[in-house]
């Protein structure tokens, strides 16, 4: 049985050569926090994920995981974290992307779709399964979208 | 190999079990050695296997087991896990840094000298995943390289844990099976721990020291640091420092109550677990005892429960008196060549291979020696020279220690690299150094 598309076949995407910048503003624009990245084809090859981009602001130690249970001690300005988001602006958004955790495709059931947005996913691509090429995006907006009456 | 087990019935198959025990054994080492299965996994397999192929009875492995050791370790690792939630690393840390106006070589050596200090109370892994991140927080904030920071808190963390009997787990094993206190390691391993601090700074300032510079706006970062609120809880604190004291004074006093060590860090853990845990509902208080005990090491303990059957297995079928009849031929019964052999061949192959199976197979065989030598109480040096030795030794190469490793793996998620050769090249030596210190007190105090 067909589901219903609930996924959104308008997105915003990014190639791989494009800069965080770039990115930044598309984030800002589409009202999104995660952007897919696709090649020439049309493939997905990524996510760029907002929240990358945070850790990247972060100093490296803080990155382990273990050791530095917060960074209250570091009385630090927003002035300081401006500085270090200037210095990945020019970054090509290959560098920091990440493989996409979960993926779906047009057939998936609308309630797997929902099991994964539930359990913490959150703009996950739609990948149509043969070509690879990404053929969609979904929210948790999307879907209380698709189900407004 | 003649006169080996004859007394001992034969396993399975009518096998010897001289040559089940030694195979076992060494193929547990070797396969630990390559990194492919876990060591806790293989260590538990080999005591299986032991029994199984009638080497030993569950009854004689059970008894081969060091509870004393076991429980010291856990009793150790609950009350370090709590205590660290508090941020009292972070905050001595970042206090350590600031006394020193956040200068580069100042940072160094304060880092140092905590690492060794909170090294010779606490289990050195533990210390070195709370005390790396941060210094590599103030090298990232200062601006300069992390690399001699990190070799120096490696130095620091297995020097600081060789001075104490809780400070490393050779010398709890040592203590355990000699039937030494904490007092004793203090009186008799402390100095010379205190000698081989002083005379590690000194090169470590020579080859990095002297060339770490930074601006004073870098400073100025850390200087601004606000270590009070990296205090998370000031309750949890002051509860733990007040159970880690008293854990420490029963450990003093242990001649005098006749209490030994497991009892008193098992007893202090349960006490710690009370006080963080009073008046919180039952499924709050189930939620955090499961999460405490669930941070203690098991892989390690299970490991060292594996260990102490497989060496049980050496012990029962001859092996080890075989080695020690051996080891004293080859020293001519001589004492002191005995003693300062155990040192140096202790510490070359402590850098090579995992101290602990080393130091387990050792423990036996030093007490084999013991009437070659007068007695028990006679064989007082060669448990410093072992435990000097075996604990030295591990700074030799990244895989001397488990500290070591655990510094590098942070150090490469955090962006710097630790190479093998990189490291032996500076550290080895530095090890070596260390070593003819201890030769000498050694010399100088009891031979």
């Amino acid at each position: 049985m067909r589901a219903l598309p609930i996924h959104r076949t308008e997105f915003a995407s990014l190639r791989g050569a494009d800069v965080v910048s770039e990115a930044t503003r598309r984030m800002l624009t589409h009202y999104v926090t995660d952007l897919p990245v696709v090649d020439d084809d049309h493939r997905l090859i990524g996510m760029f994920r907002l929240e990358r981009l945070l850790g990247s602001l972060l100093p490296k130690a803080a990155l382990i995981g273990f050791g530095l249970d917060d960074l209250s001690f570091v009385s630090d300005t927003l002035e300081h974290l401006r500085k270090q988001m200037r210095t990945v602006a020019d970054t090509p958004v290959r560098q920091l992307m990440v493989k996409a955790e979960h993926v779906v495709h047009p057939d998936t059931t609308p309630v797997e779709i929902v099991l994964l947005l539930y359990r913490g996913a959150s703009n996950i691509p739609v990948v149509e399964r043969e070509t690879d090429k990404l053929v969609g995006m979904v929210s948790a907006r999307d879907v209380l979208d698709a189900l407004q009456p | 190999m003649h006169g080996l087990a004859t007394h001992a019935a034969s396993a399975i198959f009518g096998l010897n079990p001289v040559w089940i025990a030694v195979a076992l054994f060494i193929a547990t080492y070797a396969l630990i050695m390559t990194d492919k299965i876990n060591r806790a996994i293989l260590a538990l397999l080999g005591a299986g296997l032991l029994i199984l192929l009638g080497v030993l009875t569950q009854d004689e492995a059970l008894r081969a087991v060091d509870f004393n050791t076991l429980g010291l370790l856990l009793g150790m690792m609950l009350i370090v896990n709590i205590t660290r939630h508090s941020g009292l690393f972070q905050y001595v840390a970042i206090w350590s840094a600031k006394k020193v106006k956040a200068s580069p070589w100042g940072v160094m050596l304060m880092m140092t000298i905590v690492t060794a200090v909170f090294s010779a109370f606490l289990d050195n892994v533990t210390t070195v995943l709370l005390t790396v991140p941060v210094t590599m927080l103030i090298t990232e904030e200062l601006k300069v390289k992390p690399y001699p920071y990190l070799f120096a808190q490696i130095f620091a963390s297995n020097i600081g844990g060789t001075a104490t009997l809780i400070g490393d787990p050779p010398n709890i094993m040592i203590g355990s099976a000699a039937a030494l206190t904490f007092n004793d390691f203090a009186l008799h391993l402390t100095p010379v721990i205190l000698v081989v601090l002083v005379a590690t700074l000194i090169p470590l300032w020579f080859v990095w020291g002297r060339h770490l510079t930074t601006d004073q706006q870098h400073r100025q970062r850390v200087m601004n640091f606000n270590e009070r609120e990296a205090i998370s809880d000031v309750r949890l604190l002051k509860q733990s420092l007040t159970v880690i004291a008293l854990v420490i004074l029963g450990f003093m006093l242990q001649r005098q109550t006749k209490i030994e060590p497991a009892t008193i860090a098992i007893f202090g853990a349960a006490a710690l677990l009370l006080l963080d845990n009073f008046g919180k509902d039952a499924e709050k208080q189930s939620q955090k005892v499961h999460a405490a005990l669930s941070e203690a090491e098991w892989i390690t303990l299970m490991f060292f429960l594996g260990l102490f059957v497989l060496v049980f297995g050496l012990e029962k079928t001859g092996v080890i008196r075989w080695m020690a009849e051996n080891l004293l031929e080859a020293t001519g019964g001589d004492f002191k060549v005995t003693t300062l052999a155990v040192l140096w061949a202790s510490a070359v192959l402590s850098a090579f291979i995992d101290n602990i199976p080393f130091v387990a197979t050792m423990i036996p065989l030093i007490k084999a020696m013991g009437p070659a030598f007068g007695g028990d109480p006679a064989l007082l040096p060669l448990w410093w020279s072992l435990s000097l030795g075996a604990c030295l030794g591990g700074n030799g190469t990244l895989i001397g220690a488990s500290a070591n490793l655990v510094v590098a793996g942070l150090a490469e998620r955090a962006g710097t690299s630790f190479r093998f050769v990189e490291y032996l090249r500076i550290a080895f030596p530095l090890m070596l150094v260390s070593i003819v210190i201890c030769h000498i007190y050694l010399y100088a105090r009891y031979l």
